[in-house]
């Protein structure tokens, strides 16, 4: 048992050691430039080649009966009633999956051997896949939600720097920065559903929540709330409708890592997490609708936007949208097993394919087809098919350019008001080194020395009290005029119309919706 | 409260040892004394490992307690003793001041021995305000961290303005000290006849106090200014942009102010504290969002990591304000992993500045080219500050998150989407300064991270990783102390 609980938790594990190893390697400097290459490539190959032999001997084991279908080695983290546990699970789904997931990883790190020789970001992608192929092979074998979003996340990460691959282009890290936080999005979706799962069902675990449900009997509406929150996930992972537009930017990466995220399997972990919920889906049958509907939507999307796309790459993209979308469509009418194995054979082909890229058209032999005649007689259709229905502008003008304009409000606020209120003058009148107050010495501007002037409420209003005194005995006691309230006013006056100005913009009322909603709930 | 008495006064040694070799470090020559400093902090990090592995966390209440009169018509004493909630400040501290003196190994190039001598007496302060369980025994410790901050920052600063920020950040302190201070004298003078100043004590006739509030109010003022909560937060970045980086790092790594909110604010006025547990979580969910928030807008690696630093510390207010089971183990958690966290980030920062003269992003860009090391380990740092799983930070923050959707929903929701923002300014922020084109000589031709430098950052990324990957070493620790905690709070 011990020997078989040691195999299970390498599977893995060896990807992610292997991944440490290069990467100690390359801080030591061992394995730098092109004489560390082999080295580098041999471990990684090595670590997700015996992984993949071990899944083998686990499907073996599973068909002549003596695996368990559940295994569990440890706690990771316990407080109070919430229990997170290190465990596998090897039903048949995971066992499918995890064996396409090592097939596909195995062929891809080979293939990237000799198609990143004497690049120079070498070892980084070895050593970024081998994290994604420990992450992928954990997502599908884990046995309860938290171990599944660990490694969720971690696909997400690596994925991050394999789309910021050529760092120094600034397309590239756009796009890697764009592409992560929508994805982060969907976890918040995720976090919710595994809190909600702790707190409605008392576990995380996979195999116990329907249990718990039938036990329970858990309300529909909670357990709506749960899968809501996983089908967020999903989506976004799957770049589903409306989280469609973070996929195409992500294809910045080096071809084999296209193939491997965006192709073939990391596209698919949303369909895998669906899958998952399967039994879980069937107490809350509405929910089925919701799937198909944006599976519809997606598959639709990919395909007429697919018809327009100029380069090989992302017209495979947007038909991988589509074909995931229709696996969504399975699922939505409950045609479980028809889904899985959908999800089999198209990761398959679209690795090949996606291999093929570079020397697809090549291959292939004919010019691309044209763009269909109905299409081409709708000009809206046409039109919004090239700008890929606007989601990336849509998803700016209402998420990213109001954050952004309110983070520069908060700087100007924290400026403008709080500093004068606490008395530390920051931004507006301080230099950031001692180079620049050089310059300002050249150009001979006086720093004036703020210590001896009262700043912030106290000081302020030790100085108003002063000030105050000098003002009576100056303006009443001798001359006795209301000029210095009338200009008083005026500067107030300034102040009100600005913030009335301000509050008519449309972020504050997001804010004001974001605050109600706080407050609501 | 059960105290633990121990045959030798461990505590007594790393807190009095300190000051002396500060002064052994003033009298010897420049090139010795940053040895006798490294040394020194070296063999408080082993002491301290020592006290913490020997530490037994199934017992309740303080162990290595040491006891002994010392003002005696106050009834004042000097009390020393840890729990399991503030047993791992000490090994923690003592590994951050340890990375700092071998971080200004070089940068330091005037008064020396000076700088060496006040880290060494700052370090003694900090173990002292994380040991002392005399109220005004711990406020003597609290004052005295400022006198080595002020001068640390005021003379080694790198910014123009750094005397003004030195002395504007003692003012402000001070400012939050006199009502902790007055909080205490109102806590002392409820007993007949004899002045209560003894912790222990304190705690246990909590309930009874009828100036509850009051006392709730004080403290949360005065240890609110140093947290920072908002709106008493604007001397952080200031302090950010003005000061060392590798001071800043013992700043912003070590949250004396959270440590005091969930030490004495939220156990002092049990029942205050939740009567006014709305207000908690509204200045911790400000806190969250309004760092990020302004995070994302920021042109200063130093700034943004100051507002980021604000934007943590809300979460762990909210961990505290939940006061539950979860809340307050994510929160003493979090304010573990921030030593290692925000005091590398700092660190690093300092690297890059020793290197450019500059962290704003004006003067970066490229640095990923000819610094890979310092830029990758950057990276991974951030990725711990977003936590994302994997790192320290992960379970820390879930089980804050877990603890706030489940008694304030709305706030968790909220709380999430700091976390969203998270990744936003941090990310956002990396591409422009390390990634893309090099854009200035001084980037092009500047080295990547030597021997020593690189050895402290691994240290410190390699303890975010392994307490990431298994968490549950910390909680079995602290787990007697929060439950304890806790249980002080039922109704």
């Amino acid at each position: 048992m011990m020997m078989l609980n040691w195999s299970i938790a390498l599977i893995p594990l060896l990807p992610l050691l292997a991944a440490l190893w290069i990467a100690i390697g390359f801080i030591f400097g061992w394995n730098r430039h092109e004489k560390g290459e082999k080295e580098t490539a041999v471990v990684s190959l090595y670590a997700i080649g015996i992984s993949f032999l071990l899944v083998i001997g686990l499907d073996v084991a599973a068909v002549s009966g003596v695996l368990p279908t559940e295994v569990r080695l440890g706690t990771w983290l316990s407080s109070g009633r919430y229990h997170i546990n290190i465990g596998f699970l090897f039903d048949t789904l995971s066992l499918t999956m995890a064996t396409l997931v090592g097939f596909i990883t195995l062929i891809v790190t080979k293939f990237s051997i000799d198609y990143l020789h004497r690049e120079a970001g070498f070892q980084r992608f070895f050593m970024m896949l081998s994290v994604f192929n420990a992450a992928m092979l954990l997502i599908v074998l884990a046995s309860n939600a938290a171990l599944t979003f660990i490694a969720w996340e971690l696909a997400g990460v690596s994925s991050f720097l394999l789309i910021a691959y050529s760092w120094h282009r600034d397309v590239a890290t756009g796009n890697a920065v764009r592409a992560f936080v929508s994805n982060r999005m969907g976890d918040a979706g995720f976090i919710l559903a595994i809190a909600f799962s702790f707190f409605w069902l008392g576990t995380v675990e996979w195999s116990e929540m329907p249990i718990m449900i039938k036990e329970n009997n858990i309300s529909t509406l909670y357990v709506g709330v749960i899968i809501l929150g996983f089908m967020t996930a999903a989506f976004a992972k799957s770049a589903q409708f409306p989280f469609s537009a973070w996929i195409t930017r992500a294809l910045e990466g080096p071809t084999p890592s296209s193939a491997v995220f965006y192709g073939s399997l990391m596209v698919h972990a949303g369909v895998y997490l669906l899958l998952r919920l399967a039994p879980l889906l069937s107490v809350e049958p509405a929910l089925l609708i919701i799937i198909m509907l944006v599976g519809i939507i997606t598959a639709a999307y990919g395909y007429v936007v697919g018809l327009v796309q100029t380069d090989v790459k992302s017209s495979f993209m947007f038909s991988t949208l589509a074909q995931v979308g229709l696996m969504l469509v399975w699922i939505g009418n409950g045609w479980f097993t028809l889904s899985l194995i959908h999800l089999v054979l198209h990761a398959i082909w679209r690795a090949y394919q996606f291999l093929h890229a570079p020397s697809f058209l090549q291959h292939a032999q004919q010019p691309a087809r044209p763009v269909p005649q109905w299409l081409h007689r709708d000009t809206w259709l046409y039109n919004a098919a090239l700008h890929r229905f606007w989601l990336d502008g849509i998803s700016d003008w209402l998420l990213t350019k109001p954050t952004h304009a309110l983070a520069h409000e908060a700087q100007l606020f924290d400026e403008q008001v709080i500093d004068r209120l606490t008395g530390i003058q920051s931004h507006a009148n301080m230099l950031s080194t001692l180079s620049c107050w050089e310059a300002q010495q050249a150009n001979k501007v006086a720093l004036v020395d703020e210590i001896g002037k009262g700043n912030g409420i106290f000081g302020a209003f030790m100085q108003v009290a002063a000030a105050a005194m000098h003002w009576f005995e100056e303006k009443l006691v001798l001359r006795g005029s209301g000029e210095g309230l009338l200009t008083l006013l005026n500067y107030l006056g300034k102040y009100l119309e600005n913030i009335d100005k301000l509050l008519m913009q449309p972020r504050y009322l997001l804010v004001l919706i974001m605050v109600t909603i706080v407050i609501i709930l | 409260m059960a105290l633990h008495y121990s045959d030798f006064s461990w505590l007594s040694l790393l807190i009095l040892l300190l000051p002396f070799c500060a002064a052994l470090t003033l009298a010897t020559s420049s090139a010795m004394a940053r040895w006798i400093a490294l040394v020194t902090h070296l063999v408080v990090l082993l002491i301290s490992i020592g006290l913490a592995i020997d530490f037994d966390a199934s017992l309740l209440g303080f162990q290595y307690v040491e006891k002994s009169l010392w003002i005696a018509t106050l009834n004042i004493h000097y009390f020393l003793g840890v729990d399991g909630i503030s047993i791992l400040f000490l090994p923690a501290t003592a590994l951050l001041f340890t990375a700092v003196t071998l971080a200004s190994w070089n940068s330091i190039q005037t008064m020396q021995r000076l700088y060496f001598s006040l880290l060494l007496i700052l370090e003694a302060t900090i173990l002292g305000v994380f040991s002392a369980l005399d109220t005004i025994f711990f406020m003597l410790f609290w004052e005295a961290t400022l006198i080595p901050l002020y001068f640390l920052i005021s003379l080694w600063g790198v910014g123009a303005n750094r005397r003004y920020v030195g002395v504007k950040y003692v003012l402000l302190m001070m400012g939050g000290g006199l009502p902790i201070l007055f909080a205490f004298v109102l806590l002392a003078i409820q007993g007949d006849g004899s002045y209560i100043f003894d912790y222990t004590k304190l705690v246990e006739i909590a309930r009874s106090n009828q100036y509850q509030s009051i006392i709730f109010f004080l403290l949360l003022f005065g240890f609110g200014v140093k947290i920072p909560l908002f709106p008493l937060h604007t001397w952080l970045p200031v302090l950010a942009q003005e000061g060392h980086p590798a001071t800043i790092a013992t700043v912003v790594g070590l949250k004396l102010g959270a440590y005091g909110l969930l030490r004495f604010v939220v156990p002092l006025a049990p029942d205050a504290a939740h009567s006014f547990q709305d207000l908690m979580i509204g200045l911790g969910i400000i806190g969250v969002i309004y760092g990020g928030v302004a995070a994302l807008s920021q042109t200063n690696l130093r700034r943004m990591l100051a507002f980021s630093s604000l934007s943590h510390v809300g979460m762990i207010v909210l961990g505290i304000a939940t006061l539950s089971q979860q809340g307050i183990q994510g929160a003493v958690f979090q304010l573990l992993n921030l030593t290692m966290l925000a005091g590398g980030l700092f660190l690093l920062i300092g690297f890059l500045h020793q290197r450019i003269g500059s962290t704003d992003i004006i003067s970066l860009g490229g640095v990923a080219k000819t610094m890979p090391l310092l830029s990758a380990f950057f990276f991974f740092l951030g990725l711990a500050n977003m936590s994302v799983p994997g790192t320290a930070t992960f379970p820390a923050e879930l089980l804050i998150i877990i603890s706030v959707l489940d008694s304030y929903a709305g706030v968790g929701l909220a709380t999430l989407f700091g976390v969203i923002l998270g990744a936003a300014y941090f990310l956002g922020i990396y591409r422009k300064a390390f990634l893309g084109e090099c854009r200035s000589e001084i980037v092009a031709e500047a080295v990547d991270l030597q021997t020593r430098e690189l050895l402290i950052i691994f240290v410190m990324s390699a303890i975010i990783l392994l307490v990431g990957l298994y968490p549950q070493m910390i909680l079995d620790t602290m787990r007697t102390a929060t439950d304890a905690w806790v249980e002080l709070l039922q109704p």
